[in-house]
């Protein structure tokens, strides 16, 4: 079986946004329109300090609070372990949003539909990588199947011990360094 | 903030509507003379739930552009809301028969009446699960939410009835003890319900503890001490609970009626700003 | 809703030109094609032909490789050209932003000649020219061409058109924007190396120093790919910075540093090293000149004095210079951009120059590990009688007498300013250029541009500058149009080209070299420019071994090997040494030895330091009004102003808060970001926001420029901006 996941590297990630750009092109958003969200965190006194940034996104849960909340089942997980929507069952009722513990849901503004990162799904598959793995100037993220343990994902999880942002919340597929 | 204004009087209204269905029971069982009022009841229960329907189908924009869409409503079962679909599409045509039959001043059948009454309950009980098992968000992610939801949609269906009973026929109103003290009851159990929920929750984690903040002392302070607390539930109890607990008479004076009518309204005002607050109010649980 | 045979028979149609385009450097990937007719949910995007053109990203002056892809001629997306030496296959938030100019809805669009009262009327293309030309030559016939000028932020075809057209016109005033960017840095360098620029050899160096400058923030994705590998690597990476910038992750050290005082931390650091001995002596006797009068001057320049001036623990400098010493020669300050001394401060020419003393003193001039000079290829010998020299003008340019230091391709175009302040520079033409926002204080410019005869603005959209201009001439976008070749240098060289991506959106827009063609045609010096781009573009990809068809199929192309060898490079400075000392630099009046110099403006009582710099999603006042870049800015907040946490709770202020930040020049609102990542005593800008030409509504009112604090003022020698010569107060406004 594949299982798409992804690792994102906070310790190369500047911040320059070319991960939300690349995707809201590609995927026809607005341009207040965003499937990544960051958060900016400081910790630490000056000058002892630690500063990060986070990307979020749909975390593509094996256990998606979205996917049980939809009424209409436009939310829906591919046999790849991609959490997806249905545009043409969404009804826009925003379920999806609030149960999303993540924040990682936006309503378009266009449709009404709520959508979110999709893996750069394109009807048939992923994007492989998706557009913002593949712009990503640092190398901050990594693409791929969580089930081969062969491949670069596995091994750069194993090697950097990352995990879920927020420990069991969800099950979630994308694998932080902090 | 998911939702806004649009879904809290969705949840009001649905909530209202099924408090109606279930005053136009009780008074047909208690009160068979108080024809005006169950009338009135029948007929806010099928009108309440459509205009919020239509405020939920407004504020749902995908499925407004594509109506046929609504269909799919009926999907999961694992949803919370599908389930109260399913409650609302067997309520709903129950309510507007009942309704109907009322107009034309037929005899509502028991069966009828007894299976709107459960699915009334149902509906009101739906929207606090509704909100009740999104995990996200702690100030709705508690067992009390719901009871709360349903005894204010009973005050508040209770309210809209009475204020029609209260204008149409002041007199047959005036004399219905069970439906002024239940009404007084309601007040209290809600009020405590509403403080013991706030506990719970502002104790449950950081998150709720801000949103109970944002409650009891932040930007939606005045709105709730003033609109949900005092408006809604401290002025109905205190409008309907002197006369029928310290008085104990039948008011007749036309200050009565303005006093009375500001007491169901803000009963009505108070039900609209719970669920508007507690979506409001409602803090994501921090995930970083 | 497309179904899945329809997608199928899509992608077969799309296969055939996408095979066609096939030479270009990414190939097209089936799942994108169809990730645009799923994103766009209707079957007409399933009819749609998908095409790839290569192009140079214009974010920046990296100007990276980038390969672009279209959808029934609409721009899609963008992706970083995979073997472009400095995109390498990415290609950073601003890159992805600034492509989305050419759909902008506040775009220029047509001519525009500037009424009596300040309102712009469409004007034709032939009588704008006819126009300009008539009052370039009512200027020469009274003034000569010396009271004409051009201001430029070159790009590959504006470097050779800009200046052609005003040489052609007897003129040798051409300035890039230098002076309010990277000019005393690159001049400073000169005049110790013989070149304006180095790099640092990050692949196999143990220790870095950055002063001011953040990869992460003023974005080349090369830059970043090595900074986070010299990071993984467990390398030594000290960034001096009074705030924690975004490169910061990568970094084991921070030194946070009193803005403008970096020059004395670098001279108590090669104090350390000359009195600990821990010099590279060969270095010093065989291959440089000036060292004892260079050591005679950091004999008093102790880490115990510095500490004094820049703040820095002297223990912290000390261990600084020792641990630099034990990595070198794999270790080296690197060269900055425009950061903290790029036009910054009083002394910023000569902070240069001490960088690259610590790098001599380190050895690390030339070897693994080190700080590298390598060559850059430019185009050969073409045919003069197809492209004719343009004779050399005969007075020589403004400003060169009063700034002999600066470097010659660059000019300080701030000496421009003050003539037309003076009244002797009577016409300006910018191109690529929002000067008048950026380049020194705006009121400033205002004041002088409105003392000229004649301003002619060329660009994309109305910027600050264009408001001020007599003529606005639009420019269509750089995915809109093809441009002479780019030339680029390193241990490799490559040559790169911009073509076309898309059709003209605005059939009414030109390019830079029909711009100039014409305008020197109205002129009446036509006969200069009796050429096609692309005969001119052929003749320098011949000159230099490849072909016109062979890079606009790849994007980008590598030249001939250069034969770059580690060892001590030959110096390209007068004496073919480095140069501790030199002459030139006494005759411009300055200490002609490396050496300590103050910065101007020290803050008084509780006035804090105001430092500037970039955003990653921004270059400059360019992107500001781009709406995806826009929506970042205002979603994250990142208009607001730095400050740190002691400076914020001494003041009353909370994050968030709206403050009133008042300089000499300028009273402005902005809120205010309280971090601990700022050093006590200085605020941090981000550069340029602030906008105030109303026909950028986006930008327009967003957020406050930094230039409108900063006194009108100019760097002895060099004549840059010092952008940061100035010190603010902040108070909280109470609602």
């Amino acid at each position: 079986m594949t299982s798409y996941g992804m690792l994102i590297n906070t310790k190369k990630c500047v911040g320059c946004y070319a991960c939300r750009m690349a995707c809201q092109m590609a995927n026809h958003l607005e341009p207040t329109e965003s499937f990544i969200s960051y958060h900016e965190l400081e910790q630490g006194k000056y000058p002892n300090v630690y500063a990060e940034v986070v990307p979020v996104q749909c975390m593509h849960c094996e256990d998606a609070p979205c996917q049980s909340v939809c009424p209409t089942h436009a939310t829906y997980t591919t046999e790849d372990g991609v959490v997806l929507v249905d545009e043409n069952k969404c009804i826009g009722c925003k379920y999806c949003m609030a149960a999303c513990p993540y924040g990682a849901r936006i309503q378009i503004e266009k449709t009404g539909v709520i959508e979110k990162c999709r893996f750069c799904w394109d009807g048939q598959e992923v994007g492989n990588p998706p557009k913002c793995v593949g712009t990503c100037i640092s190398g901050a993220r990594v693409f791929g199947d969580l089930d081969d343990p062969e491949s670069e994902l596995s091994q750069e999880i194993a090697r950097t011990n990352a995990q879920p942002i927020a420990g069991n919340l969800t099950k979630a597929k994308i694998y932080y360094v902090r | 903030m998911v939702w806004g204004s649009m879904i809290a009087w969705y949840l009001f209204l649905a909530g209202a509507s099924a408090g109606a269905f279930l005053t136009a029971a009780f008074v047909e069982k208690k009160y068979p003379d108080a024809t005006k009022m169950r009338v009135a009841g029948r007929i806010i229960a099928p009108v309440f739930l459509a205009v919020g329907l239509l405020m939920l189908m407004l504020d749902a924009e995908a499925g407004l552009q594509n109506p046929l869409r609504f269909f799919y409503l009926v999907m999961n079962p694992g949803s919370v809301m599908t389930l109260g679909v399913y409650f609302i599409c067997i309520y709903m045509p129950v309510a507007l028969a009942a309704a109907v039959l009322e107009i034309l001043r037929r005899p509502v059948p028991a069966w009828l009446m007894w299976t709107g009454v459960v699915f009334a309950f149902g509906v009101a009980a739906y929207t606090g699960f509704l909100l009740g098992v999104v995990q996200a968000y702690p100030l709705w992610n508690n067992a009390i939410l719901p009871v709360l939801f349903v005894v204010s949609a009973l005050s508040a269906g209770l309210a809209a009835t009475s204020l029609v009973g209260l204008l149409a026929d002041r007199k047959t109103f005036e004399q219905m003890w069970l439906i002024k003290k239940s009404h007084v009851i309601l007040s209290v159990i809600e009020l405590v319900v509403l403080f013991t929920m706030l506990v719970i929750v502002s104790s449950g984690s950081p998150e709720g503890a801000a949103s109970v903040q944002s409650l009891i002392a932040g930007q939606y302070a005045p709105a709730f001490w003033g609109g949900l607390v005092l408006l809604g539930l401290v002025a109905p109890f205190l409008i309907e609970g002197y006369p029928v607990f310290i008085t104990k008479r039948v008011e007749t004076s036309t200050t009565s009626l303005v006093v009375s009518i500001i007491g169901e309204s803000g009963v009505l005002v108070g039900g609209f700003l719970l669920r508007l607050l507690v979506i409001f109010a409602a803090l994501p649980v921090v995930f970083l | 809703m497309i179904d899945n045979l329809s997608r199928r028979t899509f992608l077969e149609g799309t296969a055939a030109v996408a095979v066609g385009g096939a030479a270009v450097a990414s190939a097209l990937a089936a799942d994108e094609v169809m990730a645009w007719a799923a994103g766009e949910g209707d079957a007409a995007a399933a009819s749609g032909t998908v095409r790839q053109a290569p192009s140079l990203c214009n974010g920046c002056s990296s100007k990276c490789g980038l390969v672009g892809t279209t959808v029934d001629g609409k721009l899609w997306t963008v992706e970083g050209a995979k073997d472009h030496p400095y995109s390498k296959g990415t290609i950073c938030g601003r890159g992805h932003g600034v492509v989305q100019m050419a759909y902008n809805d506040e775009r220029l669009t047509q001519p525009l000649k500037r009424a009596e009262d300040g309102t712009f009327a469409p004007i034709s293309w032939d009588d704008a020219c006819r126009e300009i030309a008539e009052k370039v030559n009512a200027i020469i016939a009274e003034s000569g061409p010396e009271a004409l000028c051009l201001i430029h932020d070159p790009r590959p075809s504006g470097k050779y058109y800009g200046p052609r057209f005003l040489n052609a016109l007897g003129s040798a005033n051409v300035y890039t924007h230098g002076a309010a960017c990277n000019a005393s840095k690159e001049s400073g360098i000169t005049y110790a190396v013989g070149a304006s620029n180095f790099s640092v050899d990050f692949g196999k160096a143990k220790m870095v120093m950055f002063i001011g400058r953040s990869y992460g923030d003023a974005i080349r994705p090369s830059s970043v790919q090595s900074l986070a590998s010299a990071a993984d690597a467990a390398k030594r990476i000290v960034v001096v910075d009074p705030r924690l910038s975004n490169s910061a992750i990568f970094a084991t050290d921070w030194v946070p540093i009193k803005p403008g005082t970096d020059i004395a931390l670098l001279m108590a650091m090669a104090n350390v090293l000359i009195e600990e001995d821990l010099y590279d002596h060969d270095f010093v006797e065989n291959y440089s000149i000036g060292f004892p009068e260079f050591a005679a001057q950091a004999v008093a320049c102790t880490p115990e004095w510095a500490e004094e001036i820049c703040e820095v623990p002297a223990d912290t400098i000390r261990e600084l210079a020792q641990a630099m010493a034990k990595a070198a020669p794999a270790a080296a300050v690197e060269p900055s951009w425009r950061a903290a001394f790029g036009c910054s401060y009083a002394n910023s020419f000569d902070t240069a120059r001490a960088v690259c003393a610590v790098n001599a003193l380190l050895g690390s001039w030339g070897q693994e590990g080190g700080a590298l000079l390598t060559s850059s290829p430019k185009a050969g010998d073409i045919d003069k009688t197809r492209f004719p020299s343009v004779p050399k003008p005969q007075a020589k340019r403004v400003g060169d007498a009063e700034y002999p230091l600066v470097l010659s391709g660059m000019g300080s175009n701030l000496a421009a300013l003050q003539a037309a302040l003076d009244g002797t520079m009577r016409g300006f033409f910018f191109y690529n250029s929002n000067a008048a926002q950026g380049y020194a204080n705006p009121k400033v410019w205002r004041e002088g541009l409105g003392k000229a005869d004649l301003v002619v603005t060329i660009d994309v959209q109305m910027s600050e500058t264009a408001v001020l201009s007599h003529y606005v001439l639009p420019e269509c976008t750089y995915i809109e149009r093809m441009e002479l070749p780019e030339f680029i240098g390193g241990k490799k060289h490559y040559v790169g080209l911009r073509t076309p991506i898309i059709d003209r959106v605005h059939p009414d827009t030109r390019s830079c070299d029909e711009i100039f063609t014409q305008l020197a045609q109205a002129c009446g010096v036509g006969e200069y420019f009796d050429f096609t781009l692309e005969e001119l573009a052929a003749a320098q990809l011949e000159s230099v071994g490849t072909t016109l068809e062979e890079v606009r199929t790849a994007g980008t192309v590598e030249l001939a090997d250069p034969g770059f060898a580690y060892g001590v490079p030959k110096f390209k400075t007068e004496s073919g040494k480095f140069e501790f000392s030199n002459a030139k630099v006494g005759e411009a009046g300055l200490n002609p030895v490396i050496g300590y110099v103050p910065r101007l403006v020290e803050a008084q009582g509780d006035e804090l330091y105001l430092i500037a710099g970039k955003q990653g999603i921004h270059s400059h006042t360019m992107t500001q009004n781009i709406a995806s870049m826009n929506a970042i800015s205002r979603e994250y907040d990142l208009e607001r102003l730095w400050m740190a946490a002691a400076d914020a709770e001494a003041r009353g202020i909370a994050d968030g808060d709206l403050v009133e930040m008042t300089s000499s020049e300028a009273t402005g609102q902005v809120r205010v970001r309280v971090t601990e990542r700022m050093r006590p005593g200085v605020v941090f800008m981000p550069s340029h926001y602030g906008g105030t030409s109303p026909y950028q509504t986006r930008a327009c009112g967003f957020g406050l420029n930094t230039m409108d604090f900063v006194p009108f003022r100019m760097e002895p020698g060099v004549g840059s901006a010092m952008s940061q010569e100035v010190a603010v107060t902040v108070r909280k406004v109470e609602a």
